[in-house]
């Protein structure tokens, strides 16, 4: 069992953001053991150190996991887990500054960007545009017209659901702009 | 916001399009290969000459930091893209695996793309010199 568990919620574009999130922790003692979707933490009591955690959206290609791992491992990177795509890295900080990212241009990071838009907010508009609008106008109709208190339901549901996609899909097309527009323009560190 | 996705959607799907027709016309794929790995990054530069002798990505990177005294390094994510992005495009080929850890070596297309890198470098560094070698 975990030392301590904690509930923080991010999305796709916010990795690097999450990437901070988890040195911190390192540096106050806490490392993480597993996350869970949608957002638990489960962290276990550690000697409080810098390690720097980075994140690589399912670059592997398929059935070659191992050997994607086996190269991360022979740089110095330890590999923690996979969680919605992402798989997890760390290492000790130590004194060389490019030893401590998992991407050496801002081309590979620009591709990293294009890669979590192509499978994730695609398939996530596509859901949306495809079943989620549609159903959300007939449930509306049908309740309109017939009164129906399943449809009344199943309207409130859908529209619930509506302004969640709709806040995702605003923070999340902003946050893809912001990531290629900082790789785009100039050097990707922090 | 999501016009601007849509929109992007339709400029990703035209591209393809394009390259459909391309090769319809017969330019053939070296055509596009040449357009995505000509000027080449330095880390596909360094990757692309080091696979010139068989060899895994771990090794790739500790040679070119060798070669460069340590200015040039490469990590894992964009050691393995590359590899990866490179097979896919017939640059490089894949020997055998040790452990593991997939060695690779270069291909004649590789070859190909490497000599006209090599000669734009050549052209680049003489001109900066001030040696105007390959003017008229």
């Amino acid at each position: 069992m975990a030392d301590r568990i904690m509930f923080r919620f991010w999305t796709i574009t916010d990795y690097e953001k999450e990437e901070r999130f988890l040195t911190e922790q390192h540096r106050g003692g806490w490392k993480i053991k597993r996350y869970v979707l949608p957002g638990f933490y489960l962290f276990d009591r550690c000697i409080p150190e810098d390690v720097v955690y980075r994140l690589d959206f399912d670059q592997a290609v398929r059935g070659e996991k191992l050997g994607y791992l086996q190269m991360y491992h022979d740089f110095g990177w330890e590999y923690l887990f996979d969680v919605n795509g992402f798989s997890y890295f760390r290492r000790p900080a130590g004194d060389l500054e490019e030893d401590m990212e998992i991407f050496s241009d801002n081309e590979s990071r620009l591709e990293m960007v294009q890669r979590i838009f192509k499978r994730r907010m695609i398939p996530l508009l596509c859901i949306f545009l495809c079943c989620l609008v549609p159903q959300l106008f007939i449930q509306y109709f049908s309740w309109m017209e017939w009164g129906h208190v399943s449809s009344k339901v199943l309207t409130i549901i859908f529209c619930v659901l509506f302004v969640i996609y709709l806040c995702l899909f605003i923070h999340c097309g902003i946050g893809i702009r912001r990531l290629k527009e900082k790789y785009e323009k100039n050097f990707g560190k922090e | 916001m999501y016009f601007i996705l849509i929109y992007r959607i339709e400029i990703y799907r035209a591209e393809m399009y394009e390259g459909k027709i391309r090769e319809e016309r017969g330019e053939g794929m070296t055509d596009r290969i040449k357009r995505v790995y000509i000027p080449m990054t330095e880390t596909g530069f360094y990757i692309l000459y080091s696979l010139q002798n068989e060899m895994h990505g771990y090794n790739i990177g500790q040679q070119v930091k060798q070669m460069t005294g340590g200015e040039v390094t490469i990590s894992p994510g964009t050691m393995y893209g590359t590899l990866s992005k490179m097979e896919k495009d017939g640059l490089i080929r894949f020997v055998r695996e040790e452990e593991k850890r997939k060695l690779y070596v270069i291909t004649e297309l590789g070859r190909e793309i490497l000599e006209i890198e090599l000669h734009r470098i050549e052209r680049l560094y003489q001109n900066s010199k001030g040696a105007f070698v390959y003017g008229r």
